[in-house]
């Protein structure tokens, strides 16, 4: 459904896009990861036909996205900085989209309105920033849009208010095979949503993987041996990272489950398990593999 | 297209309506209250007697007009691309399934609905009013009907000139200013140009250009100016061919403007470099001019243009980096002034010959000559003849062989641009070609060095003529001749003593030598000549006529005429070696009190040495070295001359070397 190949973007002499390429399958919900300034937004603003890339390509349902207008009516974006017309209602608001969004469901918006318990009469403007958020959901979800591109789209929404778009996304992504591109910093934020992770660092997609693979790819061990760690053991693995506490080897290591344990029973381990990874780990090591100062992505 | 213009209008409509809407209704209240309202004030005052003569509907309030026709288009061009210019807007409005051609149009479409809808039914409000019987206003449909183009041409004019300045930067208060800057632009640029080229070139001729009517370019001194002078044809297509530019071009540039441009000062990162240059450029210029103008040295002017630079190139990367901390760009400034040292030595160094170029003498049908360049031009449309003429055209081919010695010898001197004191003079040399071609040149010169080619062309009969009216054959006859002098008036009417006097100064006139035309010694007084068509005459009489004394003496008029040495008791010369201005010293009384009793002066009585005296006394120099005090019988205040060292009779210099 979004086809980028090699974008690259510049903002005067920042490369902010370095010829990123990613294809996000239809129907499915692919999380951009990546710390600050390392170019998410720059690149949904693109992908979402407002920046034009400077070379490179971007195709959404098969056509180029930047002044198409038939590609725009099927997608929605919703920044992160949200913006309204000064001094509207949302149902000024929801005219102003049903003009411009043939998909536009009548239906829908009555639907929504109990899950966001907005005024519909309201300034826009008067209301606080997680409700003008919760405004932005309402509407946009009623646009039934086939592609949703979200940039960083659960800040300032309570923990209720942010399972329940969620859950909304989820159920739009299975009933109606929507797709969607959603960025974060924060993991832990879109672990449970996405069925594709990929991270952005200064620019460039440094790991694109689907989920469950990301998950089963990397493994936390802990090992230790009598007698002191046998000078080859590392040799052998793909350690991302490592720690010894102790006579207590603990690394990180890449590769198939079974092909690592196989090599560590090799030599014979006094202890070995294999301890749980969350997502937020493995993104840390990752990064850090690409130099990166790790406590400060975390959120 | 059209449809697609217009397909998505009401939504984007509505929320223009809802943002910029109040504009229209401010537009519609200013004109109301410069037009309807104003024919009310002059209707309901015309009790009180007073009825203003109103001859169209631009008079009525000319330059509040103006103000609206310059304010309100710019200031909706701001606000209908206002969502240009904030990241936040311009990300979501690009974002819509909106063609940036589509949002466009809509938005100017919206703007001149704002500019046109408040104009029609002002004009229609005032086509009512004109029922109401006001004395002295004459305003018929057609001229409402010419009122609501010319103001729409201007609001339309100033309206797109703004919005394709909002394309080129990302700040809308850089928008307005830039727009303002724009209107001024073509002629401020010429205006420094010319002038700055005064310097690089002798004999450049700014004054030639600069009459060009170079105000009329700018569009709100030309909408002051609708009240007496309607748009001519060529300024209607003028104006809305530069509109319709405007807005193509400003589409053209929206299609190519990244959104990322807001509130960023130039738009066009391209543009950055042409900014900067130019802002650095036109500041140097004004360096250059006001430097030039007040010190009149190469030196002050090097030093303006470096500093004005310098200025300029500071605001200008300020401005791009919206930061004052912008000296690590001293580079580009490097570069600004090789550039600008190559393309002033090349202007210096005169690579087009311009100082140097003449026209082939045989190819001269006329030249010009005289001390401003402003009958150049306008020879034809005169119509009052001022009875000295010193700018003049000559055709004869001994003064056309004359003036062009005289610019061949300038051509080689090359005089400074900056000579000025009192001997310098400007000269103009025009040629008028056989082919119709012209060409002109001014200078400033020291006098005194170029006396014989001065004398070659004032003294010409022909330049006679044309510079004494008098000398002319179309003058009517003159019925009465008065000659007045401070203290004295003397007519006279008969008819062949008027005869008689006028041919004594003909030939005065004739005989004149050019140092007295230009700079005469002093003057007793004036000659009126009364014209039998009513028309006056006014000519010095110049104390170098002594063809003149002597008609006035023989006719026994000179004592009426003037002061002579029987009016004069004594006389008190004194030297002033300090050079100290005339005025000063009168104004000192202890100098006035000791004169008559100090003993290094020199006292006259002599009436032959008076009469000399009273010749050679001046009263237009007052820094010379020697003062002359004449106590004249009737009255006790002395009266005070300066005397020229040249014409210094020689038993004062003398008695007070």
């Amino acid at each position: 459904m979004i086809d980028v190949r090699g974008v690259h973007k510049e903002f005067a002499d920042v490369e902010a896009v370095k010829e990123v390429s990613l294809h996000v399958a239809r129907g499915s919900i692919y999380g951009l990861l990546g710390s600050n300034g390392a170019g998410k937004t720059t690149l949904l603003k693109m992908l979402a036909g407002i920046y034009k890339q400077d070379r490179g390509d971007i195709f959404i349902g098969g056509e180029p996205v930047f002044e198409n207008t038939n590609v725009k009516q099927k997608l929605l974006f919703l920044p992160d900085a949200l913006y309204f017309f000064p001094q509207t209602t949302i149902r000024q608001m929801a005219q102003f989209y049903r003009d411009l969004y043939p998909s536009w469901s009548e239906e829908r918006f009555t639907r929504l309105q109990e899950a966001f318990p907005l005024a519909l009469d309201k300034k826009i403007h008067r209301m606080s920033k997680g409700m003008q958020r919760q405004a932005a959901f309402w509407l946009a979800f009623s646009v039934k849009p086939e592609v949703m591109i979200l940039d960083e789209p659960l800040d300032g929404l309570d923990a209720v208010m942010r399972q329940k778009v969620k859950n909304l996304l989820v159920q739009e992504v299975a009933e109606r095979q929507m797709t969607v591109i959603i960025s974060s910093h924060n993991l832990r934020e879109v672990e449970d949503l996405c069925d594709h992770i990929g991270i952005l660092h200064q620019g460039e997609i440094v790991l694109e993987k689907e989920m469950d693979e990301l998950k089963t790819d990397v493994h936390k061990i802990q090992v230790a041996f009598r007698g002191g760690i046998p000078s080859s053991f590392l040799t052998g693995l793909d350690a991302v990272y490592k720690e010894q506490r102790g006579s207590v080897l603990l690394c990180i290591v890449r590769g198939q489950k079974e092909k690592v344990e196989a090599y560590i029973h090799q030599f014979e381990p006094v202890i070995f398990d294999v301890l749980p990874l969350t997502l937020e780990e493995i993104f840390v090591y990752e990064m850090g593999g690409v130099g990166y100062a790790i406590e400060n992505i975390l959120v | 297209m059209p449809s697609k213009i217009f397909s998505y209008n009401r939504s984007l409509v509505m929320q223009n309506v809802r943002n910029v809407g109040w504009i229209g209704i401010v537009h519609l209240l200013l004109l109301f209250a410069a037009i309807p309202l104003r024919m009310l004030m002059i209707y309901t005052s015309q009790k009180n007697g007073y009825s203003p003569v109103i001859r169209n509907v631009f008079e009525l309030s000319n330059a509040f007009q103006g103000l609206i026709a310059f304010t309100v288009p710019v200031l909706l061009a701001i606000f209908v691309f206002r969502y240009l210019q904030t990241k936040r807007s311009v990300d979501y409005m690009h974002s819509l399934p909106l063609r940036r051609e589509t949002l466009f149009w809509q938005q100017m479409l919206f703007g001149v609905l704002l500019l046109v809808i408040p104009v029609i039914v002002t004009m229609l409000v005032a086509a009512l009013l004109c029922q109401l019987p006001i004395e002295n206003m004459h305003i018929s449909a057609g001229d409402l009907v010419r009122w609501a183009m010319e103001m729409l041409l201007m609001e339309l004019f100033a309206f797109s000139a703004s919005v394709l300045v909002g394309m080129l930067t990302g700040i809308s208060v850089l928008q307005g200013a830039f727009a303002y800057i724009l209107f001024l632009f073509p002629a401020g640029i010429s205006v420094l140009m010319l002038m700055n080229m005064r310097y690089m070139l002798s004999g450049f001729s700014a004054d030639y250009y600069l009459s060009a009517n170079l105000e009329r370019i700018v569009p709100f001194i030309r909408f002051v100016e609708l009240v007496d002078k309607p748009l001519a044809a060529f300024e209607t297509v003028r104006y809305a061919l530069a509109t319709v530019v405007c807005c193509l071009l400003s589409l053209w540039l929206y299609k190519r403007r990244h959104s990322e441009a807001a509130s960023q000062a130039i738009a066009f990162a391209a543009l950055q470099p042409l900014f900067s240059f130019g802002v650095t450029f036109c500041f140097m210029l004004v360096g250059g001019l006001y430097f030039g103008e007040t010190q009149r040295s190469i030196g002050w002017i090097l030093f303006g243009y470096v500093a004005f630079s310098l200025v300029g190139f500071f605001i200008a990367s300020a401005i791009i980096e919206k930061t004052w901390r912008i000296f690590h760009r001293w580079k580009e400034y490097a570069i600004f002034i090789v550039a600008i040292i190559v393309i002033g030595s090349f202007v210096r160094f005169d690579i087009t010959g311009y100082e140097k170029r003449q026209p082939a003498l045989s190819d001269i049908k006329r030249v010009y000559f005289g001390e401003s360049v402003y009958q150049f031009e306008r020879q034809a449309e005169e119509n009052y003849i001022s009875y000295v003429q010193s700018d003049q055209f000559l055709q004869t081919t001994q003064n056309i062989k004359n003036v062009y010695a005289f610019h061949r010898q300038l051509i080689e001197d090359r005089p400074t641009p900056f000579a000025f004191g009192e001997n310098i003079r400007p000269v103009v040399i025009g040629y008028v070609l056989k082919n119709g071609e012209k060409m002109v040149r001014t200078y400033s010169i020291p006098i005194d060095e170029y006396k014989p080619f001065y004398e070659a062309i004032m003294e010409s009969m022909e330049y006679k003529h044309n510079y004494y009216f008098l000398l002319q054959d179309n003058v009517s006859p003159i019925r009465q001749i008065t000659i007045r002098t401070e203290a004295k008036t003397v007519q006279i009417a008969d008819p062949k003593q008027i005869e008689s006097f006028l041919a004594v100064l003909k030939t005065e006139l004739k005989e004149e030598p050019f140092t007295e035309m230009i700079s005469p010694i002093d003057e007793w007084g004036t000659i009126e000549l009364l014209q039998s068509d009513g028309g006056q005459m006014q000519l010095s009489w110049k104390k170098s006529y002594a063809r003149i004394d002597a008609w006035l003496k023989q006719q026994g008029l000179l004592s009426k005429a003037r002061v002579t040495a029987d009016d004069v008791a004594y006389a008190i010369v004194v030297k002033n070696e300090a050079r100290t201005p005339l005025y000063d010293l009168v104004e000192n009384p202890a100098f006035v009190k000791e004169l008559e009793t100090r003993t290094d002066v020199l006292r006259i009585t002599d009436k032959r040495q008076l009469d000399e005296c009273l010749q050679k006394a001046s009263s237009y120099e007052t820094k010379s070295r020697y003062i002359i005090a004449f106590y004249r019988t009737a009255h006790s205040e002395p009266e005070w001359h300066v005397m020229d060292e040249e014409t210094l009779p020689s038993f004062i210099r003398k008695q007070l070397p």
